[in-house]
C-alpha cells in the first residue's frame, strides 16, 4: 500500500495545484484535503502545507491557520513522527504552530517568519537556497547531496525570520537551520537573502527532523520549462531544479 | 442608511433631473414615454446604470463594429464577458485562451489601493465565468508626474501597485505582463487597465447567457453579502472627475476582498467539474457595473428571456438597504448562475458547505434570488411590491448616442534631416536610460507574484512578453504582452493606435510566439466634446487597420470615456492593446538576456528618420510631428522570419525595440546577464554608417523608435539564419556580443555597470 500524502488547503491557500502536481510527478500519492474535510487527515501518512494566504494572514502570516482544527491533526501526526513539509505560507503556519523549531510549547512560537526588510512589502524574486545541515539530519532532505543548492522563487511579504538572540542561538546550536539563502554558485553572503532574514535563514527543521519549513517555493522552478534558458535540450516537461527536494520527500516517505 | 451621491457636474449637456444620477433629461423623457408613467426610484437608478457608457457603450458600440473580430483562431468574439482564442490541441482536446481587458481608472484616481485591487477582482471574474481557470493577469498603467514624493500623483502610483499586488498575489494568479508610463496629462486622471487570461477546454465553455430551454430556471447569486459600497459606480465611471467631489466619489468605489474571491474561484472550479460530469449546459456571469440588476438583466435578455428577481432573497450585509441600492450597488466578489432548479441544491452545497462561504466572509453565500422567465419583462420585487417592471430589451439593448466628429488631422511622415544635438553620446545615453518611460520596471513588478501556479515559462523582465505553459503535461504555450504609447498619441492618434497593435504584436514575436489575437482598452476623454470623440473614432480606425494587416482580431475589449479632470484637462488618447501569442512547443521560446560572447547581433527593421514621440526628443526638450510609419508588408516578412528562426532554434536572444530605441534594447539585454554568480555579456556595435549607409543619422539609428528587433545568433548558425533572411528586407548585422560588461559603439565604450545603476535607480525611489 502506497503512503498517502495530504496537501492541506486552508481558506486562502493558493499554491495547492502546483504542489500537488509536483508531488505526483515525483511519484507521490498526493491528494488535496480542504479545510471542511479536515477530519480525514489522520488517515494520511504525511502532510504538505502549500503556499498562499491562509485566513488572509490576519494578525500575522500563518497565525490563524495555526489554530485551525485541521492543525490538531497535523500536530498529532508530527508527534507520531509523520513527515510534515510546509512551503511559504505553510512554513509560516508550522512556525506559528510551534512545530518548527519545536523548542517551545505547541502554538507558542519561538521564532516567526515576519515582515520583509529593509522595506516591508511583497517581494517576488528568483533565489537559491543551500542545504546547511547534514542531509540525513532531516528525513525530507536525506536524498540531497551535502551542501545542495536548490533553485526556488521567493514570493512573500513576510519571509524574514525573526527571533530574539536566545532563540537564534538555540536554532544554531540545535542544528535547526536547514537552508540558508545563497547565490547560484553556492556562495553565501549578505546579499543572497531577498528580505534580511536573520542568519540568512530560508528553511528550518524541528529537533526530530521530520518537520521542514521553507520560505521560498522550489515547486515554482521545478519543471524544465520554468527555466527555459538554462535547460534547453532537456525534456522541457520533465521535473528538474527545485523538484529535487520533493523527490527526496517522496523517497523518505517510501522508506518511513 | 447611507446614500452615496456622486454629485458630478457635466458641463455641456442637459442637466439631470434626479440628484446623484447621470441620466440626461432627454433620456429620462424617453423612459417616461416608453413606460407611460413616471419611473420608480429603482427604475431611475437601473436605467442610470444600464444606460451609462460603462454598461451600454452607447457612444462607442457602433464604432467598435469596425474592428476585425473574426479569424482562424477566434472561438468567441466580443459578445460576452470575455473573448476566446484557440490555443491548440492536447490529447484530442481543443483548448481556448480566455481573455478580457478592463479599466478601473476613476476609482483608482480617488482611492488607489481599493480602486486598482477591485480592477483585478473584476477582470478575473470576467474570465472565470466563462468556465475557465484563471492563469494570468497583466496591468498597463499610466500615471501622472511622480517626482514630488508628497504629491497625490505619487500616492496614486504607489497605491495602485500595492492594490494590484495585494489582490493578484492573494488569489494566486501570476502577473506576467504590463507596462507603465508617466505623463503630466495623467496627473488628474490615472489609467489602471487590467487584463486577465484563462484557459478552458473549448467543449466546456460556459456562456454569459441563459441557454435555450432555460424558462423557469433558477438565478443563483454567489458571493459577498450585498452592501452599500459601489452604489453609483457605473455612472461614476461615466462622468468626469471633480476634485471637489473626491470625498463623495469615494463611496462609489467598491471594497475588495481577495480572500473571499480566492475561495469563490476554487469553489467555482469545483462546480465546473460537477457540470462537466453531468454534461450540463448553464449560464454564468460576473456582477460588474449595474450590480444584480445589470447582471440578471443581461444574462437573461442575451438568451431571449426576461427575469423576475426577489430583492428580499439577496444576502445583505446590513438591514434596511433601499431596493435601488440592493439592485444596482456594485458590491465586489459576486457572480450569478442561471441553472435548472435540479442543480441548485448541488450549487448551494458546494459553495456553502464544502467551501463554507458563510464562514469566509460575513453572510457570504450562494442563494437563489430569482427566476428566468419566458416573458420579455424585467421585474424586481421588494417587500411584496413590484419596484421595477420594464421591457427587458428597452433596458439592455436600446440606447445609442450618435455623436458628431470632426476631420482628423493627418500628420506627415516624411523623413527629416538627421538630428544634430551638440550633446555627447554618453550623456544622451545616460539621460535616455534613466528616463521614466525607459528605466527598470523591476522595483514595481517585483511586488507582483509572477510564478504562482508553477506554469510560468517567462516572468516579467526576462522578455518582452510573459509566457506560460498553461496545460500540465502539454508543450503548448501562451504569451501575453501589452502596449500603448501616450507620447505617440499626442502627435497622431491614428498612427499611435496602429503602433499600439504593432508593438503588442512585436513583443509576442520577440519571444518566438505566433500572435493570434488582441484585446483592447480604449481610454479617452469626454465623447460629448467633439475633439475627444474624434480621437476615439480615429483610434478605432487605426486599431482596425493594424489588426487587419497583422491578422490578429480583437476578441474582447473595454471602453473608458470621460477620462478628464473637472478643469477639462483630458488625458492623452490612450488605446491600450494586449496581444495573445501561441506556441506549439515551448522549447522554441526566446528570452531577452544575451547568452554568450562571440554571437552575432542583427538589427531587424530599418531605422527611420522620424523621431516624433521618441524618448530622445523628450530628454532634449524638442518636439517633432513626424511619427515612424509602419510598412506592413516588410514588418510581416520580418515577423515571419523571426518565427521561422525561433522554430529552428537559431535565436539565442531577442528584444523588441521600443522606448529609447536600439541602444536601450542592447543595454537591457546585457543588464540581464549582470547578476552575481553569472558571467556578464556586453555588446560591440559598429558605427551606424556601416549598416544604415547614411540613410538616417547616427542618433536616429541608435535612439529611433520605429520598431524592429535586436537578435543574437550564434556564430555557428549565421549561415542558416542568413539563408532564411535572404529575401527579407531590413535585416542587417550590426555587431557582436563580448565578454565584458561594456557597450562599445565603434571606438567609444560605455560602462554597463554604471548605466545599469542609472537605469535601476529612478523607480526604486518610488517603489523602495
Amino acid at each position: 500500500v502506497s503512503k498517502r500524502i495530504a496537501v492541506l488547503v486552508f481558506p486562502g491557500t493558493n499554491s495547492e495545484d502546483e504542489t500537488l502536481r509536483l508531488l505526483r510527478d515525483c511519484g507521490g500519492d498526493a491528494h488535496l484535503v480542504h479545510w471542511s474535510r479536515a477530519q480525514t487527515l489522520p488517515s494520511y501518512d504525511a502532510y504538505v502545507l502549500p503556499g498562499g494566504f491562509a485566513y488572509e494572514d490576519r494578525i500575522r502570516a500563518g497565525a490563524i491557520a495555526a489554530h485551525d482544527a485541521a492543525m490538531d491533526h497535523v500536530i498529532a501526526g508530527a508527534k507520531q513522527g509523520k513527515l510534515v513539509f510546509g512551503i511559504c505560507n505553510g512554513a509560516q503556519v508550522l512556525l506559528e504552530a510551534g512545530l518548527v523549531p519545536g523548542t517551545g510549547p505547541v502554538r507558542l512560537p519561538t521564532a516567526a517568519f515576519t515582515r520583509n526588510g529593509p522595506v516591508a512589502h511583497f517581494v517576488c524574486a528568483h533565489v537559491h537556497i543551500k542545504l546547511a545541515i547534514d542531509p540525513v539530519r532531516c528525513a525530507i532532505t536525506a536524498a540531497l547531496p551535502r551542501g545542495a543548492v536548490v533553485p526556488a522563487w521567493a514570493a512573500n511579504g513576510e519571509g524574514r525570520l525573526a527571533a530574539d538572540a536566545r532563540h537564534l542561538q538555540e536554532l544554531q546550536e540545535g542544528n535547526h537551520i536547514a537552508f540558508v539563502y545563497a547565490h547560484a554558485d553556492g556562495s553565501v553572503d549578505d546579499t543572497a537573502s531577498p528580505n534580511q532574514s536573520a542568519l540568512g535563514v530560508a528553511g528550518l527543521i524541528n529537533r526530530e527532523g521530520n518537520v521542514l519549513a521553507i520560505m521560498p517555493h522550489p515547486e515554482r522552478d521545478a519543471w524544465a520549462f520554468n527555466h527555459p534558458d538554462k535547460r534547453r535540450g532537456d525534456d522541457i516537461l520533465a521535473t528538474s531544479g527545485g523538484a529535487v527536494l520533493f523527490r527526496s520527500f517522496v523517497q523518505a516517505l517510501a522508506r518511513a | 442608511m447611507p446614500r452615496c451621491s456622486s454629485k458630478v457636474r457635466r458641463p455641456g449637456w442637459p442637466v439631470p433631473e434626479v440628484a446623484g444620477v447621470a441620466l440626461r433629461s432627454d433620456e429620462l423623457a424617453r423612459i417616461r414615454e416608453r413606460l407611460g408613467r413616471e419611473p420608480s426610484e429603482v427604475e431611475v437608478h437601473a436605467f442610470d446604470a444600464q444606460w451609462s457608457e460603462h454598461c451600454s457603450y452607447k457612444s462607442s458600440r457602433h464604432q467598435l463594429k469596425r474592428l476585425p473580430t473574426t479569424g482562424t483562431f477566434v472561438v468567441l468574439g466580443p459578445a460576452e464577458d470575455s473573448g476566446i482564442l484557440h490555443l491548440g490541441e492536447h490529447h484530442g482536446e481543443r483548448y481556448g485562451i480566455v481573455i478580457a481587458h478592463e479599466s478601473h481608472n476613476h476609482p483608482s484616481q480617488v482611492v488607489p489601493f481599493e480602486g486598482a485591487a477591485t480592477g483585478i477582482g473584476g477582470i478575473v471574474r470576467d474570465v472565470l465565468c466563462m468556465g475557465a481557470q484563471v492563469i494570468a493577469v497583466a496591468d498597463p498603467l499610466r500615471f501622472g508626474r511622480i517626482d514630488d514624493p508628497h504629491s497625490h500623483q505619487r500616492y496614486v502610483a504607489q497605491g495602485v501597485v500595492d492594490g494590484i499586488s495585494a489582490y493578484g498575489n492573494a488569489i494566486g494568479v501570476p502577473n506576467i505582463a504590463g507596462d507603465v508610463y508617466f505623463d503630466e496629462r495623467f496627473d488628474d486622471n490615472c489609467l489602471v487597465n487590467v487584463v486577465a487570461m484563462g484557459i478552458v477546454k473549448e467543449s466546456q465553455i460556459i456562456h454569459s447567457y441563459a441557454p435555450p430551454g432555460a424558462d423557469g430556471w433558477d438565478l443563483v447569486l454567489v458571493g459577498k453579502a450585498t452592501d452599500p459600497s459601489g452604489f453609483g459606480g457605473a455612472s461614476f465611471s461615466s462622468l468626469t472627475l471633480d476634485a471637489a467631489d473626491e470625498e463623495s466619489n469615494k463611496g462609489a468605489v467598491q471594497v475588495p476582498d481577495p480572500f473571499l474571491k480566492s475561495v469563490i474561484m476554487r469553489a467555482s472550479y469545483r462546480v465546473f467539474a460537477y457540470l462537466r460530469e453531468h454534461g450540463l449546459r448553464v449560464g454564468f456571469k460576473d456582477l460588474g457595473a449595474g450590480g444584480i440588476m445589470g447582471c440578471s438583466a443581461e444574462i437573461t435578455s442575451a438568451g431571449g428571456y426576461g427575469a423576475r428577481i426577489d430583492l428580499d432573497a439577496v444576502n445583505v450585509a446590513v438591514d434596511g438597504m433601499r431596493p435601488e441600492v440592493i439592485a444596482v450597488g456594485e458590491t465586489q466578489e459576486r457572480l450569478l448562475w442561471a441553472v435548472p432548479p435540479t442543480v441548485t441544491p448541488q450549487l448551494l452545497r458546494i459553495y456553502n458547505d464544502e467551501f463554507t462561504l458563510p464562514e469566509i466572509a460575513y453572510n457570504a453565500r450562494a442563494v437563489k434570488i430569482g427566476t428566468v422567465t419566458a416573458t420579455q419583462r424585467y421585474v424586481l420585487m421588494h417587500r411584496g411590491e413590484t419596484v421595477m417592471d420594464v421591457d427587458i430589451e428597452f433596458l439592455t439593448g436600446s440606447i445609442r448616442d450618435d455623436l458628431p466628429t470632426s476631420d482628423h488631422a493627418v500628420h506627415q511622415t516624411t523623413t527629416e534631416r538627421p538630428l544634430v544635438t551638440g550633446v555627447q553620446l554618453d550623456e544622451l545615453l545616460e539621460r535616455v536610460i534613466a528616463h521614466q518611460d525607459v528605466c527598470s520596471r523591476e522595483p514595481l513588478y517585483r511586488r507582483y507574484d509572477a510564478v504562482v501556479r508553477g506554469c510560468t515559462v517567462i516572468p516579467r523582465g526576462a522578455a518582452d512578453a510573459g509566457v506560460l505553459a498553461p496545460i500540465p503535461g502539454s508543450k503548448l504555450g501562451v504569451a501575453l504582452s501589452v502596449a500603448g504609447n501616450p507620447r505617440y498619441s499626442r502627435i497622431d492618434v491614428h498612427l499611435a493606435a496602429e503602433h499600439a497593435v504593432y508593438e503588442a504584436v512585436r513583443k509576442v514575436v520577440a519571444t518566438g510566439g505566433r500572435p493570434i489575437g488582441l484585446t483592447d482598452c480604449l481610454n479617452f476623454g469626454n465623447p460629448r466634446k467633439i475633439d475627444h470623440y474624434t480621437e476615439l473614432v480615429t483610434a478605432i480606425d487605426g486599431l482596425a487597420q493594424a489588426a487587419e494587416r497583422f491578422r490578429t482580431p480583437f476578441v474582447s475589449g473595454n471602453v473608458s470615456l470621460y477620462n478628464e479632470s473637472a478643469s477639462g484637462k483630458a488625458i492623452p488618447a490612450s488605446p491600450v492593446v494586449a496581444c495573445v501569442g501561441a506556441f506549439n512547443d515551448i522549447n522554441t521560446v526566446v528570452t531577452m538576456p544575451f547568452k554568450a560572447p562571440g554571437s552575432v547581433l542583427y538589427l531587424i527593421g530599418k531605422p527611420q528618420g522620424a523621431l516624433g514621440g521618441s524618448v530622445l526628443l523628450d530628454v532634449l526638450g524638442r518636439s517633432d510631428e513626424h511619427l515612424p510609419r509602419i510598412d506592413y508588408e516588410t514588418v510581416l516578412a520580418q515577423h515571419d522570419l523571426l518565427y521561422e528562426a525561433a522554430q529552428a532554434r537559431l535565436l539565442r536572444s531577442a528584444r523588441a525595440i521600443g522606448n529609447g530605441g536600439l541602444v536601450v534594447a542592447l543595454c537591457v539585454m546585457a543588464f540581464a546577464t549582470m547578476r552575481k554568480g553569472q558571467s556578464p555579456v556586453g555588446a560591440q556595435i559598429d558605427d551606424s554608417w556601416q549598416w544604415t549607409h547614411g540613410s538616417v543619422g547616427n542618433l536616429e539609428a541608435y535612439f529611433g523608435e520605429s520598431g524592429g528587433f535586436v537578435i543574437e545568433v550564434a556564430a555557428d548558425d549565421i549561415e542558416a539564419f542568413e539563408g532564411m533572411a535572404d529575401d527579407v528586407p531590413g535585416v542587417c548585422e550590426i555587431g557582436v556580443t563580448i565578454d565584458r560588461p561594456v557597450l562599445a559603439i565603434d571606438d567609444e565604450a560605455f560602462d554597463l555597470h554604471r548605466l545599469r545603476h542609472m537605469w535601476y535607480a529612478p523607480l526604486s525611489e518610488v517603489y523602495p
